[in-house]
C-alpha cells in the first residue's frame, strides 16, 4: 500500500483559512492528507505546537499565513516570519529534513494556490517518507491490556 | 602576558568596598569563597565585612547576570562581569527587565579561566571568546589585546557537515542523558520566565519525567526561547550535571540568527532583541 502521509496544515483565519474554503467552493482537487487548524494569526503559532505535532506523528507541517504587509493585524505575520525562520532551523540542526516543514503565504484570494501548495507539499512529504525520528513510540495502555 | 587573578581579586575589593560605603549601591553580585579554591560560589555582598569573602580566580565562571532579575526594581546594584556576562547584562537591559542606571558594571576582561569539572581552558569553543567586556563603568585590570581572536561558531563546522540521520542519533544520545535537574535553566541569565512553560500544566507542553520526548520538547524549545537572546557564555553546559553539550545548539542558533537578521545578542544597548522586532524587508529566503 501506498505511504499516505499526515500533514498537519496550521493556517491564518483571515488569509489561508479563506483561502482553503475558496479551494473548497471551486471544487479544486488537492490531496486529503492535510488536516487543518484555524489560528487567528500566523503569529499565533507558538513553535512549541510544531514541535509536538511531529511528536504526535505528523509527517509533515504546513504553516499558512497572510502575504507580508497584508495582515489583518498589520504586522503578526512579520513577527512569524522570523519566529518561524528560526523554528526551521532548529528543526534542520535536530535533523529533520527541512522540506518537511514549510510556511508559505497565502492570501484569501489564492483558492488556486492552496491547492497548488498542498498538492506538491503532500508529494514532497511521500518521497521522505514516515517521519520516525520524533515519533513517541505508543506505549500499550493499561486499559488495552 | 598572562592574568593576574590575584590583582582583579584586591581590584574588586577595593572597588566593592568604595561603592557600598559611598551607599552608591546596596548590593554587590561577586565571587565568593566556596569551600576550596576550586569551587568559588556566587556571592552577594550587602555591607562592608561582606567584601572580605570575596575572591576571583580562573574558577569564577558563573555568570552574574543571573542573579541581577532576583532584586526588586530600582535596587541599586553592583555586579562583576566577565566578557560574555556584560553581553548578558546589555541583554537584560534590552528587554527592560533592568535599567542602566540602577547598575554599576565592573568589568573584567578575562582570558584562560578553567572549567572546574575538567580543568580545561574555556576559551572560544564553549563560549562567545571575547577578551574584554562590552561596557562597564570600572574596568579591574587592562584591556586585553594580542590574544588569538577565534570565531565562536568554528567548532560548528564539525556538525554542520554530518548527515541529518547522523546529527539526529547524536542529538538523541545527548538529550536522552538528560535528568531534567534544570540546572541549565537555573544558570542560565536569560532564564527569568515564572513559571517556565515546561512547569505549566495547563496546557502541558512536555512530559516532566526525564524520559526521551519530554526532554526534547524541553531542550528544542528553550532553544528557541534563547533564539537571539543566548550571549552564548556557556554557562548550561558547565552547569549540566550529565555534561550535555547544550552550547552546540545554541551557537548554531545563535549563529543563524546572526545571519538572518544581523544582530548578535547583548553587543548594543539600543538593539531590540531579534525575535521580537521585525524588519519589512526580511527577505522571505530566510524560511526557504
Amino acid at each position: 500500500m501506498e505511504f499516505e502521509p499526515k500533514i498537519l496544515g496550521i493556517a491564518c483565519n483571515w488569509c489561508t483559512y479563506t483561502g482553503a474554503d475558496l479551494a473548497g467552493t471551486t471544487r479544486l482537487q488537492y490531496p486529503q492528507n492535510l488536516r487543518v487548524v484555524r489560528v487567528m494569526c500566523s503569529s499565533r503559532i507558538n513553535p512549541s505546537f510544531i514541535f509536538r505535532a511531529f511528536q504526535l506523528g505528523a509527517d509533515g507541517v504546513l504553516v499558512g499565513g497572510c502575504h507580508p504587509g497584508d495582515c489583518h493585524y498589520n504586522t503578526g505575520n512579520l513577527y512569524a516570519r522570523r519566529r518561524l525562520a528560526v523554528t526551521r532551523k532548529i528543526l534542520e540542526f535536530a535533523g529533520i529534513e527541512p522540506g518537511r516543514f514549510r510556511v508559505e503565504w497565502i492570501s484569501a484570494s489564492e483558492g488556486n494556490k492552496f491547492a497548488e501548495v498542498v498538492t506538491e507539499f503532500t508529494e514532497q512529504v511521500k518521497t521522505l517518507g514516515p517521519q520516525t525520528k520524533f515519533k513517541i513510540e505508543q506505549q500499550p495502555s493499561l486499559e488495552k491490556i | 602576558m598572562s592574568i593576574n587573578f590575584k590583582q582583579i581579586e584586591d581590584k574588586l575589593k577595593t572597588e566593592a568596598k568604595k561603592l557600598l560605603e559611598g551607599g552608591k549601591v546596596s548590593i554587590v553580585l561577586a565571587y565568593g569563597k566556596g569551600y576550596d579554591e576550586k569551587h568559588p560560589m556566587p556571592y552577594v555582598a550587602r555591607k562592608m565585612s561582606d567584601v572580605e569573602n570575596m575572591v576571583f580566580n580562573e574558577f569564577c565562571t558563573a555568570n552574574m547576570a543571573r542573579y541581577l532579575v532576583r532584586y526588586p526594581r530600582g535596587t541599586k546594584i553592583a555586579i562583576a562581569v566577565k566578557p560574555a556576562d556584560s553581553r548578558a547584562v546589555i541583554q537584560l537591559i534590552q528587554e527592560e527587565k533592568i535599567k542602566r542606571e540602577d547598575l554599576v558594571i565592573l568589568g573584567i576582561p578575562v582570558y584562560g579561566m578553567k572549567n572546574f569539572k575538567t580543568g580545561e581552558t574555556i576559551d572560544s569553543k564553549t563560549t562567545c571568546g571575547r577578551y574584554n567586556p562590552v561596557i562597564y563603568d570600572t574596568l579591574l585590570g587592562e584591556e586585553v589585546h594580542g590574544q588569538p581572536v577565534v570565531s565562536p561558531y568554528d567548532v560548528l563546522a564539525e556538525y554542520e557537515k554530518m548527515d541529518k540521520d547522523a546529527r539526529w542519533a547524536f542529538w538523541k544520545k545527548e538529550l536522552d542523558r538528560c535528568i531534567r535537574c534544570y540546572a541549565c535553566r537555573k544558570a542560565c541569565p536569560m532564564c527569568y520566565c515564572d513559571p517556565c512553560f515546561i512547569d505549566q500544566n495547563k496546557p502541558k507542553w512536555g512530559e516532566k519525567s526525564p524520559e526521551s520526548h519530554g526532554n526534547l520538547m524541553y531542550h528544542l524549545t528553550r532553544f528557541h526561547h534563547l533564539a537571539g537572546r543566548c550571549v552564548d557564555c556557556g554557562e548550561c553546559s558547565r552547569a549540566c550535571p550529565v555534561d550535555i553539550p547544550l552550547y552546540l545548539f545554541h551557537k548554531k542558533v545563535a549563529k543563524e540568527c546572526e545571519e538572518m537578521f544581523g544582530q548578535a545578542a547583548g553587543m548594543k544597548i539600543e538593539d531590540k532583541p531579534a525575535l521580537v522586532n521585525f524588519r519589512v524587508d526580511d527577505s522571505d529566503k530566510i524560511l526557504e
